[in-house]
């Protein structure tokens, strides 16, 4: 595998503002890439820099082998699908979609068939010639993606593409997004703000935080194993549960409160401050003993799952069967000790 | 007073204050159609008693008027000419870029619209003086009353032009094109209604320039209609119908035209371009 796209200590400062410290990035040719993080943490100004529509302070770009830091955007052949999906609303789908073609000084006939075969790809045939107003969110979404594959650029580069779109909708372009880059094989950098999008979309996920990147790797990887507690808490929904801790004297659990104790598959230092993340869908409800215990503070079903919400809020559960709780009963709890991450309450790094 | 009567009071107010505004200018017409002595009438009558057409074509020809109405069209033409070109590009600039120079630039730009062109006009007068552009004195007018115009001209397109996405320009940019090129081929047409109004505004508001016209351009073959008009005008006027022939003239082609584009002029001014 050869990298498509090669970022290298890439900084970025908007006047005093550090956006981007340090990035260094390899992005393989043929993969999904998904750059997730919360707003403000750089990953729309990364996307934005590898499009070549923000200038990067310092560090080294690659496209495909090409030194590409200092090129305007024209000439990295790459595309890009916006946010807003930026269709320009003077021209009709087939001048939308064939913009970059004629740009590029393919012949009429040629474009015009071009424009037919992507048509046909994402179901914009019969819309050719109409203008944007006249479609609807999903249909523009579509034009959006047919203007960025018309050209087999070497790379896509995606702007939270789909955060207009309603949820039943999302579900739907995300698969055909998936389906259209396993198509063509192409090289995918996606930016979204849903780690769910990211999970399901991505062979790879890269999680930022303030300019700087987390962690990144396999989507079940990180959830396996997040590399601190940001994105502990950032990938997986509903989020972790953190609960504060010390280690107990034998050093196989977590002695959260009064005989309250989460226990531990390995060795740990004794008596050290600690927190503990559970994820929500791992903790049981004990049949026999239990070895903590909740109030439920809260409890909502959605038929195929119940969330029991702890009085206090700090810890949540999802079952998925039906609980028959209500609020103020004292749950008693289990967990697979495989399943208990440790964080350093100072640093948030894993332990 | 209940509410559904408070719009019909404003209705009545603004008719009222239309009507005040407008006065002026029935008065014009109906006094072009009077005879001399029905003029000078006490009490004036309100709508003439017979209608007497044959003062335009009289006047037409006595004030050589297709030469004043040309030179009129040719400075205005030119003035808009130059507003829009270069009016153009730098409200883009402004609308698009954000820097403390840029400020200044916007902030100085606002202050050429407080000067009044009557205290402008002797500086004017002397600079074009020792740059010999007296001599060419429609081409000096047109100099002056495009730098008057531009200020009105950069701030509305500026305008228009901040309704136009930063995100289009950009896919442009990514789908090819320079920032040249992404200007022309999707800036500029999207910013079009907006500055066709602009322009259509500025010509008809230097189509009746004066203060610079009477002051540089002493050669009658060479004034405007503005100034043509003032020469009919003195102490002892009498001939109030011919003058007010000639101000019909003079003004029915930019009212015409006002009444003709004044939806696509209101809606261009007020919602920007994107439709």
């Amino acid at each position: 595998m050869t990298a498509q796209i090669e970022l290298k200590n890439i900084d970025k400062h908007y006047g005093a503002f550090h956006a981007l410290k340090k990035v260094s990035l390899s992005i393989e040719k043929g993969s999904f890439v998904a750059l997730v993080g919360p707003s403000g943490c750089g990953k729309s100004t990364l996307l934005r820099s590898i499009a070549g529509l923000e200038t990067i302070t310092s560090g080294d770009l690659h496209i495909a082998g090409k030194e590409m830091t200092g090129v305007p955007p024209r000439h990295r052949d790459i595309a890009m699908v916006f946010q807003s999906y930026a269709l320009y609303p003077h021209m009709t789908v087939e001048e939308n979609l064939t913009y970059s073609l004629r740009l590029h000084g393919v012949g009429k006939a040629e474009a015009k068939a071009k424009a037919a075969e992507v048509a046909a790809t994402t179901g914009l045939s019969a819309l050719l010639s109409r203008y944007p107003r006249q479609l609807s969110g999903g249909q523009r979404q579509r034009v959006a993606m047919g203007r960025a594959i018309i050209r087999n650029p070497k790379a896509f580069l995606f702007d939270e593409p789909l955060s207009n779109l309603d949820a039943a909708l999302r579900v739907q372009m995300r698969k055909e997004i998936r389906a259209l880059h396993d198509r063509l094989g192409a090289t995918s950098v996606y930016v979204t703000h849903d780690q769910i999008e990211a999970m399901t979309m991505a062979d790879w996920v890269v999680v930022m935080r303030d300019g700087v990147i987390e962690q990144q790797g396999r989507p079940l990887d990180l959830y396996d194993q997040p590399v601190n507690r940001f994105v502990a808490g950032f990938i997986g929904s509903p989020a972790m549960n953190f609960v504060d801790g010390v280690i107990s004297e034998d050093g196989r659990g977590v002695v959260v409160g009064a005989g309250d104790r989460i226990p531990l598959a390995r060795q740990a230092e004794p008596n050290r401050k600690v927190v503990a993340g559970v994820r929500p869908e791992n903790l049981r409800v004990a049949e026999g003993a239990a070895s903590f215990h909740f109030e439920v503070g809260n409890v909502e079903s959605t038929g195929s799952a119940t969330y029991l919400t702890s009085k206090d809020g700090a810890l949540q559960l999802v079952q998925t069967e039906r609980l028959g709780f209500s609020v103020g009963d004292r749950v008693g709890l289990d967990i697979d000790p495989a399943l208990v991450h440790l964080f350093d309450p100072q640093t948030g790094a894993r332990i | 007073m209940t509410r559904p009567y408070v719009p019909w009071l404003l209705v009545v107010v603004a008719l009222a204050l239309a009507a005040v505004y407008l006065f002026p200018l029935y008065w014009m017409y109906v006094t072009s159609f009077k005879s001399g002595s029905e003029i000078f009438a006490n009490p004036p009558t309100f709508w003439p008693r017979e209608i007497d057409l044959s003062i335009y074509p009289n006047v037409w020809t006595r004030r050589t008027m297709h030469v004043f109405l040309w030179n009129s069209t040719l400075i205005a033409a030119g003035v808009t000419a130059i507003t829009v070109i270069f009016g153009t590009g730098c409200a883009y600039v402004l609308a698009r870029y954000r820097n403390v120079w840029l400020d200044i630039g916007l902030f100085s730009v606002l202050m050429l619209q407080v000067l009044p062109a009557s205290v402008m006009v002797t500086p004017l007068f002397v600079a074009f003086n020792q740059f010999g552009l007296l001599n060419y004195p429609r081409t000096a007018v047109v100099l002056a009353a495009a730098a008057k115009a531009m200020p009105f001209f950069v701030v509305l397109v500026r305008a228009t032009f901040m309704t136009v996405p930063r995100e289009l320009e950009e896919a442009a940019l990514v789908d090819g094109n320079s920032r040249v090129g992404a200007f022309f081929s999707i800036v500029l047409p999207l910013a079009r209604n907006g500055i066709l109004v602009c322009a259509i505004l500025t010509f008809m508001s230097s189509f009746g320039e004066y203060i610079y016209s009477k002051s540089i351009i002493q050669a009658p073959a060479l004034q405007p209609a503005s100034v043509g008009l003032s020469g009919f005008l003195g102490p002892n006027s009498t001939d109030w119908n011919a003058i007010m022939a000639y101000s019909a003239i003079y003004v029915t082609p930019i009212l015409a035209v006002f009444v003709l584009l004044q939806r696509r002029i209101v809606s261009g001014l007020t919602s920007g371009a994107l439709k």
